[in-house]
Parts: C-alpha cells; sequence; structure tokens
C-alpha cells in the first residue's frame, strides 16, 4: 500500500460515506423544505432504526439489509402519532413552536433509549462492516459501498416520488404555497403526514447502515443532526438532488479533513463547511422549500 | 385573594423544602456523580454497583458507629451524563444540598477530576477510583482527594513488558491511536512513545482523535500502510468498538492490539463478539486474585446483574470501604477528621493493599487481559495468569 493507495481509498471512502450522509439528511431535507419543520429530533430517529434492527436481529434473527423495508415501515408508522398529536395542534404558529416540541421529542427520546436499552454502546452485527472490499491495493469496508448503493436508490426513488407521481405534484404544491394548495383540493395535511412518515423512514433506514459501519448510545442522534443539517443546508433545503450532491462533497471534504490533519478532526471540516454555507445563505433554511 | 395567597405561601414552602439538605442527622449522606448517561455509562455502571454494594454491607451490619450511636449511610448518586461539567454542578449538588459528608469519585480523568476540584475547593474529601494516577497528580496538589488506581506508565509498560516476557516474534513497529483525552495524551503521546523507544520498537504511526469521533479509516490505513505488527489503541467503548470494526473492514489484522480503557467493560465484547476475540487490555483485577472477598464480590455481582464482573466493581467497591472506614476510624462526621483518617489508610482490601503516598494516590498493580471466548483472562504477568496467550491476533474469516 502506497501513500497514493491511502489517500485513493480514503477518498472513495469519503464518497461512499458521503452517500449515506445524504440518506441521513434527506429526511431532514424534506420535512424542512415542504413542512417548514425543524426535526430536532431527526437524530434520535436514526438511533430509533438503529435499535430497531439490533434487536430484530437479536430476537428475529432478521439480517439489518432485509430488515430495512420494516425499519423503514415502522418509524414511519411511529412517527405518525408524533405527527398527528404534538406537530399538527402547532402549525400556523410559527416555526418556533414547532422545533421546540421537536427538540422536547429529542430529549424524551434519548431518555426512553436509556431507559429502555440501557446506555451500552451497540453496533449492529453486520458481516458486511467488518469485511473489507478491495481495489487493487486499496480496501473499504463493504458496508461502506453497500450502504452508499441503497443510499444512492433511496435518494433517486425519492426524487422520483416527487417528480414523477400525483402524490409528488400535491407535496409541491403544498410546500410552495400549502393555502393555495388546499383550496386546488390537496389535502395538505395528509400531505405533511406523508412527508413526517418519509422523513422518519429514511432517518430509520439510515440509522441502520450508520450503526451496522459505526457503533452508538443513545445519545448519539445530536451528532448525525449536525452533520445532516450541514449537508441540507450546503445542498438547498428540499433539495432531493442537492441533498446527495451536498452529502457526497461533505463525505469528501471530511476524508480530506481526516488525510491533511487527522481522523479526529473530520467532523471539524464538514462544520466548518455548515458555518460556511450558513453565513453565505442565512436565510435559507427558512427562506427555501421547494422539494425538487 | 387570600386564597391566591394561601396557594403561594403553600408552593413557596414546597419550594424550600424541595432545596433544603436531603441530610438528617440520623443518618450519614455520602454522594457521588456518576456517568449514568452517555459515552461512559458502561464505567457508570460498575462504579454505582461498587459504590452501593459497599454501602449495602455496611447498612446490613448495622451502619456506622459515630459516638456511639449506629447510624446508617445513605449514598446519593447523580447522573453526570459523561460531562465534566455537570459532574462539577452535581458535587455542588450533593455537598451543598444534599448534605454529603464526603465523596465518591467519578470515572475517567476527565469527570473524577472536575468533582474532586469542587470538593477540594469545598473542604470536603472524595476517594476516588477510576482516574489514572498521573492524570489525577497533574491536576494539582491534592489535600482532600484520594485516587486509588493504576499508574499509567505501568498501563502502558504492561504490554511491553508482556511482549518481553513470552518473546513474541513481530518486526517491532508500532502504531498508536489515542484519544485526546488527558489519560490518552498522557499515554498515546507521552509513556507509549518513550516505551516504545527504550523497547528497541519502531512507532510509524502516532494520532489522537476526540472522544465523539466514529470514523478512523485514515488512521488505521496509515498503521496498515506503515506495517505496524502492533497497534495499542486508547479510546472509550463507543471508539475503541469503532476501531475494531473499520481495522477489519480495512482488511488489517495486526499480530496484536491492545485496546486500553475500551476493551474492558463486557459491552464491548457483547458489541464485537468474535472480533473481541484476542484483543488485549491492561487489567488491574480478576476474581482469582488471592485477597479478600474476591471471588464472592465477583459472583455477587453476576447474581445481581446477570452480567459478566468487571474490574471496575472491585476499584469501586474498594473506594467506599476505604472512605466509610475512614469515617468509621474518625469516629465523627467532621470532614476534617475524616480526611485524616484516609490519609492513615493501611489495609488490604478486595482490591489489594492501600496506602496512600504524599501525592493522595495508592498504586494497583497492573495485569494483561485478552478476551478469549466471550471471557477476559489474565494472561500477564505469567504467575497471576488464568489462560494461555492467544498470539497472533485471530484474522478476520471472510
Amino acid at each position: 500500500m502506497s501513500s497514493l493507495d491511502l489517500w485513493a481509498g480514503s477518498l472513495l471512502s469519503g464518497l461512499l460515506l458521503g452517500a449515506m450522509l445524504s440518506l441521513t439528511a434527506l429526511g431532514l431535507s424534506i420535512t424542512l423544505g415542504v413542512m417548514r419543520l425543524v426535526n430536532l429530533a431527526h437524530g434520535e430517529m436514526l438511533i430509533a432504526g438503529a435499535y430497531l434492527s439490533f434487536y430484530l436481529l437479536q430476537y428475529a434473527g432478521v439480517a439489518p439489509l432485509p430488515g430495512l423495508p420494516l425499519v423503514a415501515l415502522v418509524l414511519a408508522l411511529l412517527a405518525w402519532p408524533v405527527y398527528r398529536w404534538l406537530v399538527t395542534p402547532l402549525q400556523g404558529k410559527g416555526p418556533e413552536a414547532s422545533m421546540m416540541t421537536m427538540f422536547g421529542v429529542s430529549i424524551i427520546l434519548q431518555s426512553l433509549f436509556l431507559l429502555v436499552f440501557s446506555a451500552d454502546s451497540r453496533s449492529v452485527d453486520s458481516p458486511l462492516a467488518v469485511v473489507p472490499f478491495s481495489l487493487g491495493a486499496i480496501s473499504i469496508p463493504k458496508i461502506y459501498l453497500v450502504g452508499a448503493a441503497i443510499s444512492v436508490a433511496l435518494v433517486l426513488a425519492m426524487h422520483m416520488l416527487v417528480a414523477h407521481t400525483s402524490f409528488g405534484r400535491a407535496l409541491r404544491a403544498a410546500s410552495i404555497d400549502p393555502v393555495a394548495a388546499a383550496v386546488q383540493g390537496v389535502d395538505v395535511r395528509r400531505v405533511h403526514a406523508l412527508t413526517f412518515g418519509l422523513g422518519a423512514a429514511c432517518a430509520g433506514v439510515a440509522g441502520v447502515l450508520i450503526g451496522s459501519a459505526f457503533s452508538f448510545t443513545p445519545s448519539a442522534g445530536a451528532t448525525y443532526l449536525l452533520v445532516s443539517f450541514a449537508v441540507v443546508l450546503l445542498g438547498g433545503v428540499g433539495n432531493i438532488y442537492g441533498t446527495l450532491w451536498a452529502g457526497l462533497l461533505i463525505g469528501v471534504l471530511q476524508s480530506v479533513g481526516g488525510l491533511l490533519l487527522g481522523d479526529g478532526y473530520r467532523d471539524l471540516v464538514g462544520l466548518l463547511v455548515f458555518l460556511i454555507a450558513l453565513s453565505l445563505k442565512p436565510a435559507s433554511i427558512v427562506a427555501e422549500g421547494a422539494s425538487r | 385573594m387570600l386564597k391566591t395567597f394561601k396557594v403561594n405561601i403553600a408552593a413557596l414552602a414546597l419550594g424550600l423544602l424541595t432545596t433544603l439538605p436531603a441530610w438528617s442527622a440520623d443518618e450519614i449522606v455520602i454522594g457521588a456523580s456518576l456517568p449514568m448517561s452517555g459515552p461512559l455509562s458502561g464505567f457508570g455502571f460498575y462504579t454505582k454497583w461498587g459504590y452501593e454494594a459497599a454501602v449495602a454491607d455496611l447498612n446490613k451490619a448495622g451502619g456506622l458507629e459515630i459516638d456511639g450511636r449506629k447510624l446508617p449511610v445513605r449514598l446519593i448518586v447523580r447522573d453526570d451524563k459523561t460531562d465534566p461539567n455537570v459532574t462539577a454542578s452535581n458535587t455542588e449538588t450533593l455537598i451543598a444540598r444534599d448534605g454529603a459528608v464526603a465523596m465518591l469519585g467519578s470515572c475517567t480523568p476527565p469527570l473524577s477530576n472536575a468533582g474532586a476540584l469542587v470538593a477540594e475547593r469545598r473542604k470536603v474529601p472524595l476517594v476516588t477510583a477510576c482516574n489514572p494516577l498521573m492524570s489525577f497528580k497533574a491536576v494539582r496538589k491534592w489535600r482532600y482527594a484520594w485516587d486509588i488506581f493504576f499508574h499509567e506508565e505501568d498501563l502502558a509498560a504492561a504490554s511491553f513488558h508482556m511482549m518481553a516476557d513470552y518473546k513474541l516474534a513481530t518486526n517491532k513497529k508500532i502504531a498508536i491511536l489515542a484519544e485526546n483525552a488527558p489519560d490518552g495524551q498522557m499515554i498515546g503521546g507521552t509513556v507509549w512513545p518513550a516505551m516504545a523507544k527504550a523497547d528497541g520498537y519502531e512507532v510509524v504511526m502516532n494520532d489522537s482523535f476526540p472522544i465523539d469521533a466514529q470514523q478512523f479509516g485514515t488512521m488505521i490505513n496509515r498503521a496498515k500502510l506503515g506495517g505496524a505488527d502492533l497497534v495499542l489503541v486508547m479510546a472509550i467503548p463507543p471508539q475503541a468498538i469503532a476501531i475494531r470494526k473499520q481495522m477489519a473492514s480495512a482488511g488489517y489484522t495486526p499480530k496484536l492490539l491492545v485496546m486500553e480503557k475500551g476493551a474492558e467493560p463486557e459491552m464491548f465484547q457483547r458489541a464485537l463478539d468474535k472480533l473481541a476475540e484476542g484483543v488485549l487490555v491492561g487489567g488491574y483485577w480478576d476474581p482469582s486474585l488471592p485477597y479478600p472477598g474476591a471471588s464472592e464480590l465477583a459472583k455477587r455481582f453476576e447474581a445481581d446483574t446477570k452480567q459478566t464482573q468487571s474490574q471496575h466493581i472491585a476499584d469501586s467497591y474498594t473506594a467506599a470501604h476505604v472512605l466509610l472506614d475512614a469515617i468509621a476510624a474518625a469516629n465523627s462526621t467532621d470532614r476534617e477528621k475524616i480526611n485524616a483518617a484516609i490519609a492513615k489508610t493501611d489495609k488490604t482490601y478486595v482490591i489489594g493493599p492501600v496506602k496512600f503516598d504524599a501525592d493522595h494516590t495508592s498504586r494497583i498493580p497492573m495485569m494483561v487481559m485478552q478476551w478469549q471466548k466471550g471471557k477476559a483472562v489474565v494472561v500477564w504477568p505469567k504467575d497471576r495468569a488464568t489462560g494461555q496467550l492467544q498470539f497472533p491476533l485471530p484474522q478476520q474469516a471472510d
């Protein structure tokens, strides 16, 4: 293995990990774009997916990858009461009320994880996470490759859903002007409920991939929420393809940071990008919104 | 109007009651702020059990005799969420509000030292374990804080002594990955490189990372690029688990893998299963050691919790006993008298002999342990070994 291989391997890993980061951010992006909801519990939804996969494997023998649809479905179903009883009553009361509510949900979920699952560090036992994929002298974790493929496929599927289906048309209409969409017969509340569920499902799937590749604890969601915000802001709120490119970019930049400054400074690079994006487009988090 | 006034008075009274000290003259309160959540919760769980078991034993025997009166001891534990700021505020609360006459320490230097500094300022004796001695001593010249644990140099040297004793054949190239916490900086940044140089090893990579890092691919590839046969890691459990997985997924199996701190709790083995096999970690206690109550303590923990014992139950159990013995010897709840009694400790406990030096530290000798078939066995020193060293680290099957 040469220094060139080290660089090539790190950049490729960064690219693949970036694709997974785009999936972690996708749910946050669509809920923000369509519902104007800053879902501060997004990280905990991701961790809930990781726990669900961990226990599905432990008690039902369902391997992480075949279990992905089930995790997505369960997360979407669990998200519904949160939307119905906590988010819906706050619609029309400004972004702060729902944001603070989701902050409360985040704290409650962390405490519940702690209570139910204990504070132990866990990792979803996936053979892909411990087996290398070799490309000449370069070795990358197979889970990165598979995770990236799943993430890109889901991002593309989300784009197809939004761009080419009647639900997508309703979703776009609701994101641009909910009042006008409602006048045109769009059931905005239903669209929002489905969007929230989709966001939770994406977070759950991302949680399985992240939980397989790394380790997680009840409080680990905050780290992924922060990186997801950076991806969303860089890619444009509600911009599905933008989320993918931003994820890839942050993944590569993190790898460059790791190579130049050491692995400990990967997140620093991501957060610097976040701050620069925020200073360049301070209003984007609330001003943008059309899902595309 | 009168009704509102009465409600306000009642609310005020209730508020006052909840802010008054929990202490009463019929009991002795001691406090502990522990990481019951967050990345260090694995340690907090064992430490809490050790403290509570020692207090339960004492209360079962009738409590502490002070001035001819037997008083029960109440241990109040607060969760510091693995945050030194919370440890400091918890310690303040335990002393000021809960009326703790003395404190037991948290776990790892950032937390333990944060609590000890508050206790020191309040002139409240604090006995801690789970805080390597160099990191403890580096903070200040202590007057009220006492530490029973291993010395970083002993921990760092144990693997080197083991390699020399067993004459392990390696290419003598070492990679070091250490967290940038005080003990990580001390061991990874200073002690390991010095030991390596002294024993003729070449450090091909030495890198550090913050304690919330999860991606270590570049470091691991650098170690692989350097051809290191020996990898020394200093990290807490979430990072140790991630590093081990990422080493396997990078196709890198060094001959010897030492993961100090992170590989110690059972959760490491549970999270990694077969990947934990062969991983080495410095240890300082095992139920097989010839100290009073050692094997009984382990059995009791396993019966209580249905989990495998950890060495942290022994140091925490000992720290609590040292403090309780000192209160008994002082025959008083006066903090100065308790502190003076701690200084005179000279007794063999479940962890081994405890006697404090001028720096307020009592040194526990080190061993090397290895995960073998789901159990941590002692593999060095030879005269204390409970199993044979597995060398080299098993290759991971594809």
